[in-house]
């Protein structure tokens, strides 16, 4: 018979913590598409990132080698000015996927500040952030895009990613505070308050903890969206300075009919670079909500 | 309720002010004069008196505050005012407004349908074959830009099998007003719909799952209530909600969407005029057309609140 020490409270809760979270990536590595996701995910951005350290060369012109079809020297082909294409994909995986990330994250944040107070304190507060959620709202991006491009004089990475965290955190405040307003009445809530717990407590210890599973599955869609965004704003030629080769730059030579009818590399690989990517994301964000949904385990 | 109706729209007055007041303050601190794109450069140059007039005529030289309220005033009055080129905006909307509605009306109207019902189904049956399929179609189309499907649908549609037309609405020489519309309409609404059904149906099964495996589910699913009952009375109902929020959230979308969908197709709505005007810098266009969108997002919103009400009165009383 080995000598069974009695637990402290504090270590089962750790043991309880580290067995759901091994449960947890059990749950995740069934989910084959999730895993495929994640795999896509991870090489993409390795690649990306690799070529970028690497520093390979993918802004020099070649015009002796203009819109040449794929071969084993250029493997995506070259570009109307005679870019490599490969290079230029791989490089503008970087800013693309940057985009993403950092403008998804951000704009849940203050999404979801901003939805929980309004959604717990409701009166005043609520008022008050409701009619600026709703202001930003009724802008159209294109035109606040439009006008910090005017004002500013360029179209940079930083106006860019201050328009759309700026424009993008609507969503997830609108469905925090909804989730607050209805979970604020719960008994659960009622308990803490009467015990005196502090209000940052009880919104973002016990309530919030209650809303994460909509918040990271609409942070994950969000990464997708600000990247197919992002192309969108540039395919129409008001996204970032057309020096930077972010995905959505590339494919902008795709709004030539002639380039679309015979110059099929050119727009199928940076399409096929976006769509892959936010394939996988969106792969990634559907088995991430099925592991962290409690009310299936 | 009719209190809580009219307490929303009232509210929405002062925010078309503070929008309007907003983007006229922004769009003219951007230091561009709208003067330089009215008159010819030799003008300018040879004859300022002949600017100076111009200039003293449309208000320009007065503060910022006193043209807002006269622009104002004559927006109240009915007159939207004119292009750079001198063209009549309320003409110019009147036209091309029209061609947008057509466009995302029938493109919200087929997606609500299609993403909303697919949704449901790949919840109820989940892990089946529908939900499957749903799922796979539903990632795909929201993986794939938008334009990209724009772009794949002519090179499919317009330039392999030659049945619609690629691009535009109105054809010189159409005999059927309503063959033709539907001709020139099919690309772009399918290409819209592509992308709309792809969002909705993900949030409908997403919610509809969470409803269902809630408790009370069980209980009325305990208390013998028919299998369907359960899912259209007490599943759809609750799963309704954040649906409705969603599929009013993407009203902005669908309209960004079709500035870039116009674009790709050449349509000649109101998103290809909004980029025209962006790009020639014409102010007042500008204005006038972001005045509308930013009222039909207004609209929107105060439907997501209004049925969010009658959905869950808890938000109700809450007010």
């Amino acid at each position: 018979m080995s000598e069974t020490k009695p637990l402290s409270i504090k270590e089962q809760n750790k043991s309880a913590a580290s067995s759901l979270l091994k449960k947890n990536i059990r749950k995740f590595l069934r989910n084959k598409l999730a895993v495929f996701g994640l795999v896509v995910i991870v090489v993409m951005t390795v690649a990306c990132i690799a070529a970028m350290a690497m520093g390979i060369d993918y802004s020099t012109p070649n015009p002796t080698i203009m819109k040449a079809a794929p071969d084993a020297a250029h493997l995506f082909g070259t570009d109307t000015i005679g870019r490599d294409l490969l290079a230029r994909v791989l490089y503008g995986g970087c800013y693309s996927i940057f985009i993403g990330v950092f403008c998804a994250v951000m704009s849940s944040v203050i999404g979801a500040v901003l939805g929980a107070i309004a959604g717990y304190f409701g009166g005043k507060a609520d008022m008050i952030i409701v009619r600026i959620s709703e202001v930003f709202q009724a802008f159209p991006q294109l035109v606040l895009v439009m006008m910090l491009v005017a004002i500013l004089k360029q179209r940079s990475m930083g106006n860019m990613l201050f328009v759309f965290v700026i424009t993008g955190w609507m969503t997830t405040f609108r469905m925090v505070r909804n989730e607050f307003m209805s979970l604020k009445g719960e008994t659960y809530v009622k308990v803490c308050e009467a015990f005196g717990m502090s209000k940052a407590n009880v919104m973002f210890k016990q309530i919030l903890p209650n809303v994460m599973t909509p918040i990271i599955v609409s942070t994950t869609t969000n990464v997708a969206y600000f990247i197919l965004q992002e192309a969108s704003l540039s395919f129409i030629g008001l996204g970032v300075a057309d020096s930077t080769p972010t995905w959505g730059n590339i494919l902008n030579a795709a709004k030539s009919i002639q380039v679309v009818q015979n110059q099929w590399w050119i727009w199928v690989f940076p399409g096929l670079a976006i769509s892959l990517f936010v394939l996988a994301i969106n792969f990634f964000g559907d088995g991430l909500r099925d592991v962290l949904d409690a009310k299936q385990q | 309720m009719l209190k809580f109706i009219l307490k929303k729209l009232a509210l929405m007055i002062p925010m078309l002010l503070v929008i309007s007041l907003v983007v006229f303050v922004g769009l003219r601190s951007t230091g561009i004069d709208p003067i330089t794109f009215m008159v010819p450069p030799e003008v300018q140059s040879q004859s300022p008196e002949i600017v100076e007039q111009l200039r003293e005529e449309l208000g320009l030289n007065k503060p910022l505050i006193v043209q807002y309220f006269n622009w104002l005033g004559d927006i109240l009055h009915g007159n939207l005012g004119l292009t750079n080129k001198g063209e009549d905006i309320a003409g110019i909307i009147a036209t091309r407004l029209p061609y947008t509605l057509e466009l995302s009306v029938y493109a919200m109207l087929f997606s609500a349908v299609i993403g909303i019902g697919i949704g449901i189904i790949s919840a109820i049956r989940q892990n089946g074959i529908i939900d499957y399929i749903g799922r796979v179609l539903a990632v795909l189309g929201q993986a794939v830009p938008q334009f990209l499907v724009g772009i794949l649908v002519i090179w499919i549609f317009s330039i392999k099998m030659g049945i619609f037309p690629s691009g535009n609405r109105v054809s010189p020489d159409a005999t059927n007003a309503f063959v033709d519309a539907f001709m020139h309409l099919f690309l772009p609404v399918l290409t819209l719909t592509i992308g709309m059904v792809a969002v909705l149906m993900r949030y409908a099964r997403n919610t509809m799952l969470d409803v269902l495996n809630s408790d009370y589910i069980k209980t009325a699913r305990s208390k013998g209530i028919p299998e369907w009952k359960v899912y259209m009375k007490h599943g759809f109902r609750n799963a309704m909600k954040p649906v409705l929020v969603i599929l009013m959230f993407r009203i902005p979308a669908l309209i960004g969407g079709s500035v870039v969908i116009e674009s790709v197709f050449s349509y000649p709505g109101i998103g290809t005029t909004m980029t025209n005007a962006i790009t020639n810098m014409d102010y007042n266009l500008v204005l006038v057309i972001t005045l509308i969108i930013a009222a039909v997002m207004l609209i929107c919103s105060f439907m997501v609140d209004v049925c969010n009400a009658l959905l869950d009165p808890r938000v109700r009383l809450g007010e």
